[in-house]
């Protein structure tokens, strides 16, 4: 493996796609915490 | 401003320019000066990115705005996360390999020159003036605030900075905004703190919830969707938000040199895409947080006299003005309508919204006398609200903090859009249309730039007081009208490999003309559109119009070969 390779393995997880997916999987609970909050207050 | 305040704001302010003068040492060349010899960690690249988008106006202005208009502004951030995910898949890998100084450099590389000298062009007219309102705005409301000469507070709200930022470039912007955002945040965690401990005894941030949620403050989540179906024109809600929102952070974090050059400084393509990704993790939340401040002051203000007008150097105005006798007048009944509010202790619904409807009849009133030609005063208060709770119920030394918090704020933004502007200077046009400098000349020549642009900006700063509202609406419609095509371009150089220069050149300034012809339309009253569509049809038309150019381009070309 050269080093370039070495450069891009991401922290905690084997491939970037997961942090995308986790990016992406926040925001989407967020909005839903959010719907909850705008239901439970309004 | 007590004493402890001044030492707590002057002590704060020095701390940084002393801190950014240390830690700026550099080599004296450009990948020390603008990139930092690329050795910044990923934590850095974040508080970099965060700290350039967050100006004064972020903590001055989204406090007010959730107060005026509820939650519902954070929506605006939806697409955000979206977009540091393309970002990293596409736009950071590129830059990385390429080795260069600024996002126009590339397209030089993809396309030709001329798409690239336009586009460096338009970031250096857009954002050159747009910094000069960031200045001015936090130092207009800050003046009239606490009555300092507004020439004075530019300087300082624009100027003090330019030290460390010309001494010690990329590097020193890095290190200052990582700790003007521990400050900030602290400021504004305490300030939270503060509104919720000052309210009456039974009543914790449940209960404060509840009474926004009541008055409709927490509307975090809307569709724009009635009965007449979907409202173009309405800014913030979940539709335009994640897709408006998406195009205006891709084009920001993807094209605009004072974001792109925070990343290009980082150890690594994935220190660069951690810095981002994190980003995109905290910024949605980080929101929420600045307008929740919001909706607390405004349940801080159900228990404690509301002023009628949040702006007084307005009411002074006024107060000048042939309106003075019946501003006496309006005040008094307002303050006996807000005694009998506070001192009544059981309120049946219909008693309140009485209430309600006669303040909101005060208010309307003042705002018609300050749009009298006559007076010229300014109507909207929303800006000033956050501040004046600070001003008037804070403890000393605490006022101290959230003004160096203001101050702060503006650095961390303004110092990387100094180092992009002299970045793009000397890259785009000085290096490119001149005969080579030597590693040395380069470095002199970045500092003068930097400098340049650091006087550039305060001038437009005190150029925009004198003129008024009508040059800081002209810059934001600027911003806005340029960012959907200079993207347009980008996505075309990136998913589109067989266009070439000429047609991606022409299609954006086709496109250009049909998002300023929009917007002409759109103040004339013939088209409903909101301001963040503009992003998304700047964008799709330059792409969809390259794409026909360049097909029938090459058709003409293989007829005429026939």
């Amino acid at each position: 493996m050269n080093t370039e390779e070495q450069e891009e393995r991401p922290p905690l997880f084997k491939k970037w796609s997961t942090w995308y997916r986790l990016v992406i999987g926040s925001l989407v609970l967020l909005i839903l915490f959010f719907y909850f909050l705008t239901k439970h207050f309004s | 401003m007590s004493r402890p305040d001044w030492i707590v704001l002057v002590l704060t302010l020095f701390a940084i320019i002393a801190y950014g003068l240390y830690k700026g040492r550099t080599s004296r060349d450009l990948d020390g000066y603008f990139l930092a010899n690329r050795m910044v960690p990923w934590y850095m690249v974040l508080l970099g990115i965060m700290g350039t988008q967050a100006s004064a106006v972020t903590f001055l202005s989204a406090p007010g705005q959730a107060y005026t208009d509820g939650m519902r502004f954070v929506q605006y951030y939806f697409g955000l996360p979206l977009a540091m995910v393309i970002l990293c898949i596409t736009f950071v890998p590129a830059f990385h390999r390429l080795k260069i100084y600024t996002a126009y450099e590339f397209l030089e590389q993809r396309f030709d020159l001329k798409t690239r000298t336009l586009t460096s062009f338009l970031f250096l007219l857009q954002r050159g003036l747009s910094t000069g309102i960031s200045i001015s705005a936090p130092s207009i409301i800050l003046s009239s605030l606490l009555g300092w000469d507004i020439v004075w507070t530019n300087i300082f709200m624009g100027g003090l900075l330019i030290i460390y930022t010309v001494t010690g470039g990329a590097k020193a912007v890095a290190y200052t905004q990582q700790l003007q955002l521990i400050i900030i945040f602290g400021g504004m965690f305490v300030a939270g703190y503060m509104v919720v401990h000052r309210l009456p005894e039974g009543v914790g941030l449940s209960e404060a919830l509840h009474i926004g949620g009541k008055a409709g403050k927490l509307n975090i989540i809307t569709t724009g969707i009635s009965e007449k179906g979907f409202n173009w024109n309405d800014r913030y809600n979940l539709f335009s938000g994640i897709i408006g929102g998406f195009f205006l952070a891709l084009s920001y974090f993807g094209t605009d040199q004072s974001q792109v050059g925070r990343y290009l400084t980082a150890k690594s393509v994935s220190e660069s895409r951690l810095g981002l990704l994190m980003n995109g993790l905290v910024k949605v939340p980080m929101q929420f947080l600045i307008l929740l401040l919001g909706v607390l002051v405004f349940a801080f203000y159900q228990f404690n006299p509301e002023p009628v007008f949040f702006n007084q150097s307005q009411l002074d105005l006024l107060a000048r003005s042939k309106y003075k006798d019946s501003l006496v007048i309006l005040e008094k009944a307002y303050g006996e309508t807000e005694k009998t509010r506070l001192q009544t202790t059981s309120l049946t619904r219909q008693q309140l919204q009485e209430i309600a409807s006669a303040k909101a009849g005060y208010r309307s009133t003042l705002k018609r006398w300050l749009n009298d030609k006559e007076v010229g005063g300014d109507d909207n208060d929303t800006n000033y609200i956050f501040l004046r709770f600070v001003m008037d119920y804070l403890p000393r030394g605490l006022i101290g903090l959230l003004i160096a918090v203001i101050f702060l704020a503006a650095w961390g933004s303004i110092a990387a859009t100094l180092n992009s502007l002299s970045s793009c200077t000397i890259v785009d046009f000085h290096k490119r249309y001149s005969k080579p400098l030597s590693q040395e000349k380069e470095f002199q020549f970045s500092r003068i730039y930097t400098f340049f642009w650091g006087v550039f900006c305060v001038a437009v700063a005190q150029l925009a007081y004198n003129l008024g509202n009508s040059l800081i609406e002209a810059v934001n419609v600027l911003g806005s009208l340029f960012y959907g095509v200079i993207l347009g371009i980008f996505l075309v150089a990136f998913y589109r490999k067989r266009i070439g220069g000429t047609a991606v050149f022409i299609s954006a300034i086709i496109t250009e003309a049909l998002v300023i012809l929009l917007n002409v339309l759109g103040r004339k009253g013939i088209i409903s559109l909101s301001f963040l569509w503009f992003n998304v049809v700047g964008a799709a038309g330059v792409m969809l119009l390259s794409e026909l150019i360049q097909f029938f381009s090459s058709k003409l070309n293989t007829r005429h070969k026939d």
